[in-house]
């Protein structure tokens, strides 16, 4: 059984605007080869689990400093005790954003009916088409729940962003045009990763490289002619 | 610095000549150091030991004529200047004649050493390029050590600094103050005005002509200090002539300030101008009311109050531009920009949006340091850390801006880790050697001034006409203000070796770091009761210091110190922690880093500065914001900044984000990286030992199992 | 709890006065320019600057602090109730005022 498999008291980067800290959660449903956050999702059991009432009580000297608490994995909503967990949070006066992958729109459904997330980011891996997805994936993937998560963010009315890590051997610019194009219009955020063949789930993707930076850096506006505001990291 | 004499003097000596062996007989040439080849001549021996040494009239003679036997008994058909000096030392000694020979001693540096160091690069400062300004600059450097040791320092400083108890900072500037603090009201008020300067410049009616003034004086104080040369509330003292420019000129003015002091490393051996700016959001309280000077020199009729608007067109400009960088993108190493976080900063119209203007550059760049005033302390930052208290009498100085110049005259650093493993576990131990060691520092400083003291008596026909030219009716270098800085290396160390952990590990071990700064705190204030001058705590940037005391005690204290030193022994990278700073390596997150570390800070009076590394990570700079102004509330830091790491490709010339192994650009694996050594950006090729063991070891607040983020 | 003071600070002779600080259980620091020892656990506290503007201070056993005579001295008096003793009243002189500026590191 996953749960909380590392706390990170820190972190400037998980949460736009604001210093955060993050939980990583073990286990995930996606293989994607270029993961970094690979032994999480092969092999969570190799850590220890540490219970939420004892990640809050490291946190609890910063409470000044935080701006919130980001869930992330593995992909957390696997985890069967994750409304309980953000509950306790939300309980101890944390806001709680959630990182998720949207293959579990009905856990989605319950967390945000609930009111227990102030913001999330999904990682939409590529355009919403089987085979590309699949492929990023490195399962087959049911694109009717990616759909449903991506139109529950849509009409949630909390802070949410769509990020995706592109990888030369995935991704074409018509692809990035088009996964732009997918999220529809709304106060979405797109973010948009280069890959970095450091330390890859598939140890084949580590010879590879991420797109030159000023190809990358082209990106943006194919972004923004889909009428978002693009974030490259 | 032959020991042959002007020819003049040569005629008296035949005359002189005593007994056998009259230099007559000698068909000798000697190569003197004046450029030519004189005949050999005994007597110029003995006139440089009655000049130099207090030796009588007949050892001289008994000296010269053994010496000449020596030769005239060799073969040597050409003798050198030098040679016959290093003869007649070695008679000296022979004689047991140690004070004539220490006087008589000749400064040099070994034909083999100039050889290596015409070819190989000086790594002791990072920001001296290799070049033959930068060797002419380190052969110079060498000589006034020597210099220094011997004649300025009595006998117990100088070897407690050739032994590694403390470490005398810019010996090689023995003839200099150590850093300075100044206003541009000083020139816009007087214009360029300098002693022996060809020319003389009025006060600047354009603000492009108050910029050259500017960088000028800038390159002729660097050449009369040590260190950084800091300039207080630039873009204030800008504001009155920027009435007349568009936002597109105050561009183009703030470009041209950072190139300029980026690109001066024409000066002093190609070594950058190493300078701060201090800029402020608000109208600092104790300019408010002061009248400001405006084009020639002339007072404009208003307040500075009233310029806040231009002064803040010219900090955002500022920022713009280091935020772009330079033509390839990379950060600039100089000037530092220094933002002052006051309480009057959030309550001035613009403060969030400039502050997370500054902290986008912060992270993008790293080239924001953020400075905490708090309560009603206002502060000027002069060198990587040095900042001074205005007290009382510089705001009395502060209605007359161009009064406001500052210096510390020389710096001073203890090696603490030594001093642990001296004491053995013994508390009274420990803070009695310390107590010696800060007195024998005080020694060192006295010693200082009073050579600073002599070369400024000489006044403006001296060596140091600029320092003492008087302008405004009182000498530039204000000796009567002058600060003394004691500095320190390696706390986490003495702690290790004294408690057996390091700082980070135990609130008993933090609390023994303090006790250790405390007790620095209060023998510094009462020794600056006793001798009158003003000694304040320092947090030494120790950039090579930390790589020489832990070199040195791996020698002489090799058992103990291999427990402690930091880095890589087996391939020579070790080092101490810098000043009272936690290991760059603990796994502690930047809150605890900027507090825990803060705790020193109020009691190190001359300034102090937390680093954060970033790697590659890009932080949001509203996240930033936050948590600067968490900083200012929350803790006793007195000064932080955000550190990147960047790689510069020697290929394509761009510039990516991270140390990476090949360029992201062009995979070219030609690269250099660039990061911040103890208080500015340099090439990571240019680094020490020391610094290298270091930058392996730095924490940079990844999450584990992220290769990147 | 401890009380941060200093040897010729009028406002913490007053303190002292009016209250039996060793039965109270106030361990009583004194920032007299030679103890390391007290300005270390001063800066400990994170109140060297504090102390640079007033004394006394006052550091609770949560480590919170306690600045500005009057909040120090209803702060002990609570304290002295709680405990049962401790307050001496009638030990007050004059209105406690700092003269001379000398209450401050």
């Amino acid at each position: 059984m996953p749960g909380i498999k590392a706390v990170l008291e820190t972190s400037f980067l998980d949460w736009r605007g604001r210093v955060c800290a993050v939980l990583f959660l073990g286990g995930c449903n996606f293989r994607c080869p270029f993961c970094h956050n690979h032994s999480l999702v092969l092999t969570p059991g190799e850590y220890e689990t540490i219970s939420v009432e004892a990640a809050a009580r490291q946190l609890a000297p910063f409470r000044k400093w935080l701006g919130g608490i980001c869930i992330t994995g593995g992909e957390p909503t696997l985890d069967p005790d994750l409304a309980g967990m953000i509950r306790f949070l939300k309980d101890s006066g944390w806001p709680v954003k959630l990182d998720t992958n949207g293959s579990r729109p009905e856990v989605l459904a319950e967390l945000l009916a609930a009111g227990l997330l102030d913001a999330v980011a999904m990682d939409v891996k590529a355009p919403l088409d089987p085979e590309k997805y699949s492929g990023c994936a490195g399962v087959p993937v049911d694109l009717g729940r990616i759909r449903e998560s991506i139109r529950l963010l849509g009409e949630s009315g909390i802070e949410h962003e769509f990020r995706m890590t592109v990888v030369p051997r995935y991704h074409t610019r018509d692809d990035i045009a088009a996964w732009a194009a997918a999220l529809g219009p709304g106060p979405a955020k797109l973010t948009l990763q280069n890959f970095n063949p450091r330390t890859t789930l598939d140890p084949e993707l580590g010879r590879e490289k991420g797109f030159a930076a000023e190809v990358f850096e082209s990106f943006r506006t194919l972004v923004e002619q889909a009428g978002k505001n693009a974030r490259l990291a | 610095m032959g020991v042959v004499m002007p020819l003049a003097e040569k005629r008296t000596s035949t005359a002189a000549s005593l007994g056998r062996g009259d230099s007559t007989d000698l068909a000798l040439f000697v190569r003197s150091s004046q450029d030519d080849i004189t005949g050999w001549d005994r007597q110029r021996i003995v006139e440089a030991l009655l000049r130099e040494t207090l030796i009588d009239r007949d050892t001289a003679e008994r000296i010269s004529i053994e010496i000449e036997e020596t030769i005239s008994s060799g073969k040597v058909k050409t003798v050198t200047g030098p040679l016959i000096r290093e003869m007649v030392n070695a008679k000296l000694l022979e004689m047991g004649l140690e004070e004539a020979r220490r006087r008589h001693t000749r400064l040099g540096v070994p034909l083999y050493d100039v050889d290596q160091l015409l070819v190989q690069h000086n790594k002791e400062n990072a920001n001296v390029p290799h070049g033959p300004e930068a060797t002419n600059l380190t052969l110079a450097e060498g000589i006034k050590k020597e210099y220094a040791l011997l004649h300025v320092f009595s006998p117990e400083v100088a070897d407690a600094h050739l032994s590694g108890d403390i470490h005398l900072h810019d010996l090689g500037f023995i003839d200099r103050p150590y850093c300075s603090g100044q206003s541009l009201e000083y020139i816009k008020k007087f214009g360029l005005n300098l002693p022996h300067a060809l020319s003389m410049a009025a006060p600047a009616k354009h603000p492009e002509v108050l910029l050259a003034h500017m960088i000028k004086f800038a390159a002729a104080l660097q050449s009369h200090f040590a260190g950084a040369i800091g300039w207080d509330a630039v873009n204030l003292f800008y504001a009155p002539y920027l009435e007349e420019l568009d936002d597109r000129g105050v561009k183009q003015l703030a470009q041209m300030l950072i190139f300029e002091f980026s690109q001066q490393a024409v000066a002093r051996g190609g070594q950058a101008i190493f300078s701060d700016i201090n800029i402020y959001w608000e109208v600092p309280k104790h300019f408010e009311d002061v009248p400001a000077i405006g084009p020639g020199g002339k007072y404009t009729g208003k307040t500075y109050a009233e310029y806040e608007k231009q002064a803040q067109r010219f900090a955002w400009a500022l920022f713009e531009v280091y935020k772009k960088g330079d033509a390839a993108g990379r950060p600039f190493f100089f000037p530092k920009p220094l933002v002052h976080i006051t309480e009057k900063f959030f309550r001035t119209e613009g403060h969030m949006e400039f502050l997370e203007h500054i902290c986008e550059v912060a992270a993008e760049k790293g080239n924001t340091y953020f400075v905490f005033d708090r309560g009603e302390t206002a502060k000027i930052s002069e060198c990587c850390r040095l900042s001074f208290k205005l007290e009382a009498s510089d705001f009395e100085d502060a209605k007359e801006p161009w009064r406001m110049r500052y210096s510390a005259l020389q710096n001073v650093t203890i090696n603490l880790p030594r001093l642990a493993y001296q004491a053995k576990g013994d508390d009274t131990r420990l803070f009695s050697l310390l107590t010696r060691k800060i007195e024998l520092a005080v020694k060192a400083h006295e010693e200082k001034k009073k050579f600073i003291e002599k070369l400024m008596s000489l006044g403006e026909s001296g060596p140091l006409s600029m320092l003492a030219m008087k302008l405004d009716g009182q000498t530039y270098l204000r000796l009567h203000r002058c600060s003394y800085l004691v500095g320190m290396v390696g706390l986490n160390e003495l702690v290790k070796v004294h408690f057996g952990q390091e700082l980070h590990e135990s609130d008993e071990a933090m609390k023994l770091g303090l006790k250790v700064i405390a007790h620095m705190n209060i023998i510094c204030h009462k020794l600056s009761e006793a001798t009158g001058m003003k000694l304040v705590l320092e947090q030494t940037p120790a950039e090579s210091t930390a790589y020489r005391f832990a070199k040195l005690d791996m020698t002489h204290y090799g058992d103990q110190a291999q427990e402690v030193v930091q880095g890589n022994p087996e391939r020579g990278e070790i080092y101490y922690t810098n000043s009272t700073l936690y290991h760059v390596g603990a796994r502690m997150n930047p809150i605890q880093r900027v507090e825990r570390e803060g705790l020193f800070h109020p009691l190190i009076e001359a300034g102090s500065i937390t680093h954060i590394w970033l790697g590659e990570a890009r932080p949001d700079k509203k996240a930033l914001a936050g948590f600067i102004i968490n900083v200012f509330r929350h803790t006793q830091n007195d000064q932080m900044a955000f550190s990147p790491e960047f790689t510069s490709c020697l290929d394509c010339g761009r510039t990516s984000r991270g140390l990476q192994e090949e360029c992201p650009y062009c995979h070219s694996a030609h690269v250099d990286g660039i990061t911040r050594i103890t208080g500015y950006f340099t090439k990571i090729s240019s680094w020490n030992k020391g610094k290298l063991g270091e930058l392996h070891e730095r924490y940079r607040n990844d999450n584990q199992f992220a290769g990147a983020r | 709890m401890t009380l941060f003071t200093k040897t010729d600070c009028r406002l913490c002779d007053q303190l002292k006065k009016k209250f039996d600080l060793g039965t109270m259980g106030v361990k009583v620091e004194v920032l007299d320019g030679n103890d390391a020892g007290a300005l270390a656990h001063l800066a400990w506290h994170g109140l060297v600057e504090a102390a640079r503007k007033s004394l006394p201070l006052l550091v609770l056993d949560d480590s919170s602090s306690v600045i500005e005579y009057a909040h120090i001295e209803r702060h002990l008096v609570d304290r002295a109730r709680k405990k049962g003793g401790g307050y001496r009243p009638r030990a007050a002189g004059a209105a406690p005022v700092c003269e001379g500026g000398s209450c401050s590191l």
